[in-house]
């Protein structure tokens, strides 16, 4: 969308022949940075707020690039699971850590201005998905349900995978387990829809927000595919009727927030928080799309500002004091005006979010990943805006950028076949090298992909996976036939490559710092 | 405070004390060794309760002679109103399906251990009357006791009946 060498093939659809630019694989780039880190080492992840309670948790900085990571995967660059699987099973690994969830024991005592009255009825919970808390248990969810559906690997499906463990050796007596694997934890919050009537589970107790639930729709839909069945249609038809008579939409156009589970009474959109109506529309968009599109452009005019050269940013509301104390915490709204503009195609104004992102928000590049650093103040001397959130600056510009028009109604909609398992794709690829394009032509027959060692290349290494009833091959490099072969297996090179024979297909191993663009034809 | 150190999501536990609508005790254990068909539902409700019944009966009658393995219950959730005597009258339409009810407690109980979401609306203006929107899913339930496949209301009868045939027949 974003990437000026793009040819609109398919309907206004970019195609992966056209690979990513440089921004782009700068962006994946920073997840995987990201993802390796140690554990609880969270650098350039801290957001403004205490502990890990609001939307610049890094729960949600985690979820957000792997579901980047899997509509990069999806859309742009389909034959390299290689590249997105490690920094899946990192990211889901990080998602399991008590950093990162242990928010819950406090936030599940209730005590907020939305619960303050319910408190006395509530307990301490530990167990961070065993009520309430669908803003973490939506999300762990669909993202080992996304891995098992994008890789076709059932780890997260053995029992016990998703074991949730806090022990101290300073506090807190003896260790806290709580032991989940992807079906059960879909069932779990399943029947805490049903539970519901539909209307959804709890964020914060009491809590029901619209936005909150639709990963866990995501995660139904992905477990009908993986799995089969129709939980996703079922539960998206009880949402529908049961929020037909609260209404998702308010009075002034903009998204519903959420809804108190006590009262019914549903609370507004009245502050017109940019972030409510994006993250809800980037999301709904999913399985709602027409609705979507159709309420867009009314509710988007609320929050852009134009500024030279066809740049946007976005105008931040104020936030009222609550109890006489000012809320700090991350709205992230400049990223999810830039998601849900790439979700929703319109082209204009994520390509003026990004020119004002790259002009007034400090792009930064470290270790080949590109990202926004966090900056807490609202302007410039000048007056442009400034604020960035880590969430955004890491996370959601990065989706913006990587996304397609309607992308994650496609991802949903449009399930991909699980043919591409047999297809030629790059199957490992050690953490030195970018890939910029990888896909499969079943037309032509033919592997498209190109490496860059971005000149720091150590291993460079490369599986070509699936070869094996493929027949013979030519493997060329920037137009020049480098070796030729059958199946997995090597024959006459031109000692330009390195190619051998590994237990997993072919391992080519470019060592070049510089770019090479490769093609594998197939001759049968 | 006493804190819960490990956990598991709750199962379904076709777990009910209830009384049946011929003023009999029932509990899971008096229909042990049939399969169960459990709806939840109330006697006043106008279209999602007699769609099921409907399809539910429909599916019993296509099991011919098969359909002695299987109980069909129909548990209420407005137990103010369904009494024993009310199910009855109210089941005479639908022969094959037992009719169960109970104090607020037993029938809290019942909708808990199935999962089963139901809440009384505000009543009517005009004459007093309610509603009670009610979870609209068909449970089955294996010989022991164990929820083995649920039936969302959009089921077609044909699924349903080659569904439960084919539970029935692979157990």
């Amino acid at each position: 969308m974003n990437n000026p060498r793009e040819s609109h093939r398919n309907g206004g659809f970019p195609h992966p022949s056209t690979g990513l630019d440089r921004l782009q694989i700068g962006h994946l780039r920073h997840f995987a940075n990201l993802s390796r880190q140690a554990p609880n080492q969270w650098d350039l992840m801290k957001g403004k707020g205490y502990g890990q309670e609001d939307f610049g948790g890094y729960r949600f900085q985690l979820a957000y690039m792997a579901y980047a990571l899997a509509l990069a995967h999806r859309h742009r660059l389909p034959a390299a699971a290689g590249v997105f699987k490690p920094i899946f099973e990192r990211l889901i690994g990080k998602m399991l850590l008590p950093e990162v969830w242990m928010y819950w024991r406090d936030v599940s005592r209730g005590g907020s201005i939305f619960n303050a009255h319910l408190s006395s009825g509530y307990v301490e919970q530990w167990d961070p998905v065993i009520r309430d808390n669908i803003m973490y248990s939506a999300y762990l969810q669909s993202m080992a349900l996304m891995y098992h559906y994008l890789f076709d690997d059932d780890r997260y499906a053995q029992p016990g995978a998703l074991t949730l463990r806090f022990w101290s050796y300073f506090w807190g007596g003896e260790e806290k387990r709580f032991v989940y694997d992807e079906k059960s934890l879909n069932a779990h919050l399943y029947w805490q829809m049903v539970e519901s009537g539909y209307l959804g589970v709890a964020c914060e107790p009491n809590c029901t927000f619209q936005i909150c639930n639709q990963p866990a729709i995501l995660g139904f839909r992905l477990h009908d595919l993986v799995y089969g069945g129709s939980i996703a249609t079922d539960v998206v038809s009880g949402y529908e009727q049961a929020w037909k008579d609260f209404g998702r939409i308010g009075d002034n156009g903009h998204y519903n927030i959420m809804l108190a589970q006590d009262t019914k009474a549903v609370r507004p959109n009245i502050g017109k928080a940019v972030w409510v109506d994006a993250w809800c529309g980037a999301l709904m968009n999913m399985w709602n799309r027409d609705f979507v599109h159709a309420h867009y452009a009314g509710q988007a005019k609320d929050f852009l500002k134009s500024g030279p050269d066809g740049a946007f940013s976005v105008i931040a509301g104020e936030r009222p004091l609550v109890m006489g104390q000012t809320i700090v915490s991350d709205s992230c709204d400049f990223g999810w005006m830039a998601a849900w503009a790439s979700e929703m195609g319109d082209d204009t104004t994520l390509r003026g979010l990004l020119k004002h992102a790259d002009r007034h928000m400090s792009p930064s590049w470290s270790n080949g990943g590109l990202y926004y650093p966090r900056n807490d103040a609202a302007t410039d001397a000048d007056g442009n805006a400034t604020m960035i959130e880590p969430m955004s600056g890491n996370v959601l510009v990065g989706y913006a950028r990587l996304n397609v028009p309607d992308g994650l109604w496609r991802f949903y909609n449009e399930p991909w076949d699980a043919s591409r398992f047999a297809e030629p794709a790059l199957t490992h690829v050690s953490d030195d090298l970018d890939v910029s394009k990888a896909w499969f032509d079943v037309v032509a027959n033919r592997l498209e992909f190109s490496l860059d060692g971005r000149g720091v290349t150590s291993d460079g290494a490369v599986v070509l996976g699936n070869l094996r009833s493929r027949g013979c091959w030519s493997l060329h490099r920037d137009g020049t036939e480098v070796a030729r072969g059958d199946s997995d297996l090597p024959g006459e090179t031109s000692g330009h490559v390195d190619l051998q024979p590994s237990k997993d297909g072919l391992l080519l191993r470019h060592l070049d710092p510089g770019p090479g663009a490769y093609v594998m034809a197939f001759e049968g | 405070m006493q804190v819960s150190t490990q956990s598991e999501p709750p199962a379904i536990r076709a777990a009910f004390h209830l009384t049946d609508h011929n003023g009999r005790d029932v509990d899971a254990g008096s229909f042990r060794g049939s399969f169960m068909l459990v709806f939840f539902g109330f006697t006043h409700c106008r279209v999602v309760c007699p769609r099921a019944l409907t399809k539910l009966s429909a599916t019993l009658d296509a099991l011919g002679e098969t359909a002695v393995r299987v109980a069909a219950l129909y548990i209420t959730v407005d137990p103010d109103r369904d009494t024993p005597q009310v199910m009855r009258d109210y089941l005479r339409a639908y022969p094959s399906i037992l009719g169960l009810t109970g104090s607020r407690e037993e029938i809290d109980d019942a909708k808990r251990n199935f999962r089963v979401f139901a809440r009384r609306s505000s009543p009517s203006p005009d004459d007093g009357g309610y509603d009670v929107p009610h979870t609209a899913i068909t449970y089955l339930l294996d010989p022991e006791g164990r929820l083995v496949a649920h039936f969302n209301d959009a089921i077609e009868l044909s699924d349903l009946i080659q569904r439960l045939v084919s539970h029935l027949k692979h157990y």
